[in-house]
């Protein structure tokens, strides 16, 4: 089964599935959510806990650094990942896939994949082409032999017609002897 | 553990999605240790200003590599996760799909055996088509002979005819005909003059003896 038709891989940061999302759907919501573990793995408690003496001294300023930290590194993170999009024209991408997965989904048979040896692969990439060249060669020879068989019968009639006269001429020719 | 390229993946995408998720990785883990220095930095800064504080720089260190080992402890089990998610569901393509500019594998899958006949079925056509070709050829010189042939023939037949328009003209008729009369009355005539000159003869004769 394609797209996000099979289940997600342990409490991990799978999204509940409802009915098949597109990649880029799922993309932004595995990002998310690992963004969101991540804020709260590195909570605030463990932050004021690492930064004790600190945060003893200046509860608030630890607060709002923490804060900072947190916002900063998650919009870096979006931004990083925005531009990974843009370079690699990725929704377009997906989306595309998404609708050529969802064409192919009543094929159970693995499909074709290219073997490896550019020979091999390259033939069937001929094969219509020659097709092609094959039924226009069968076309114009058809053709050609139509025109010669005419060309063949004017050619048989010409020579009757030239024994004739040789006839002819004959006959007038021993008429005044 | 076997490594599977994803080669058809990057055949889509333009790129390989390990790459691509090794360049997350690296992205996002250069923005975590940069975070992490520039919070070190400005609580440095913020204890600047507390000069009486026994809080050493050494202390801040400490700390700041105690928070940041346990982020990125947890930053990496998160990623591959994530890593595991994206690869299999988003940046893969499926056994059975297969993509539209492959679909002439699917159309014409041609053995090494089939596609030579396909070939050789080629080149025969286009030889038959050269000897037709040549044969018209040929046919059309013939073409062109006889009708300078045929000219020829049929100027000699009108002079024939031509002739006999003269004679017919003239009121001859029969050319032979004719000329067989022309024949006969010269004899006849040859046969008068030799009487004629016989019975001369005959009469000088008879003066002489007178």
């Amino acid at each position: 089964a394609a797209g996000g038709g099979g289940p997600g891989p342990g409490p991990g940061p799978g999204p509940p599935v409802p009915a098949a999302p597109g990649r880029a759907q799922v993309f932004t919501t595995v990002v998310d959510t690992f963004l969101e573990k991540l804020a709260a793995a590195g909570s605030y408690q463990r932050f004021a806990n690492c930064y004790r003496c600190f945060y003893k001294l200046q509860p608030e300023m630890t607060r709002s650094i923490y804060d900072q930290f947190i916002s900063q590194l998650q919009s870096s993170i979006k931004e990083e990942i925005q531009e990974v999009k843009d370079e690699g024209n990725l929704d377009v991408l997906f989306n595309s896939l998404d609708k050529i997965v969802e064409e192919a989904k009543n094929r159970e048979e693995p499909a074709w994949r290219p073997s490896g040896i550019p020979e091999e692969d390259v033939r069937s990439a001929m094969v219509p082409y020659l097709l092609k060249h094959r039924s226009y060669l069968r076309k114009v020879l058809k053709e050609k032999e139509e025109e010669n068989r005419k060309v063949a019968e004017s050619v048989l009639a010409g020579r009757d017609r030239i024994a004739e006269l040789q006839q002819l001429i004959e006959a007038r020719k021993h008429a005044w002897q | 553990m076997s490594v599977n390229p994803m080669a058809y993946e990057a055949q889509f995408f333009g790129f390989t999605p390990q790459t691509c998720m090794l360049r997350i990785y690296i992205a996002f883990q250069d923005y975590l240790f940069e975070m992490m220095l520039v919070v070190e930095s400005v609580i440095l800064k913020k204890l600047d200003g507390f000069p009486g504080c026994k809080i050493s720089p050494f202390q801040i260190r400490k700390s700041t590599e105690k928070f940041l080992l346990f982020m990125k402890e947890h930053f990496d089990k998160l990623f591959s996760k994530m890593e595991e998610v994206l690869l299999q569901l988003v940046l893969n393509i499926p056994k059975n799909v297969l993509l539209p500019e492959d679909k002439v594998h699917e159309q014409y899958p041609y053995s090494k055996e089939q596609f030579q006949a396909l070939q050789d079925e080629i080149h025969q056509l286009q030889k038959q088509y050269r000897a037709e070709a040549s044969a018209g050829q040929a046919l059309r010189a013939e073409l062109e002979e006889q009708k300078a042939v045929r000219a020829e023939l049929e100027k000699i037949l009108q002079w024939f005819d031509g002739l006999e328009n003269i004679c017919r003209e003239h009121g001859t008729g029969n050319f032979k005909e004719s000329f067989a009369f022309l024949t006969r009355n010269s004899k006849k005539l040859q046969d008068v003059l030799k009487d004629v000159e016989e019975k001369s003869k005959k009469i000088k004769k008879h003066d002489q003896l007178l």
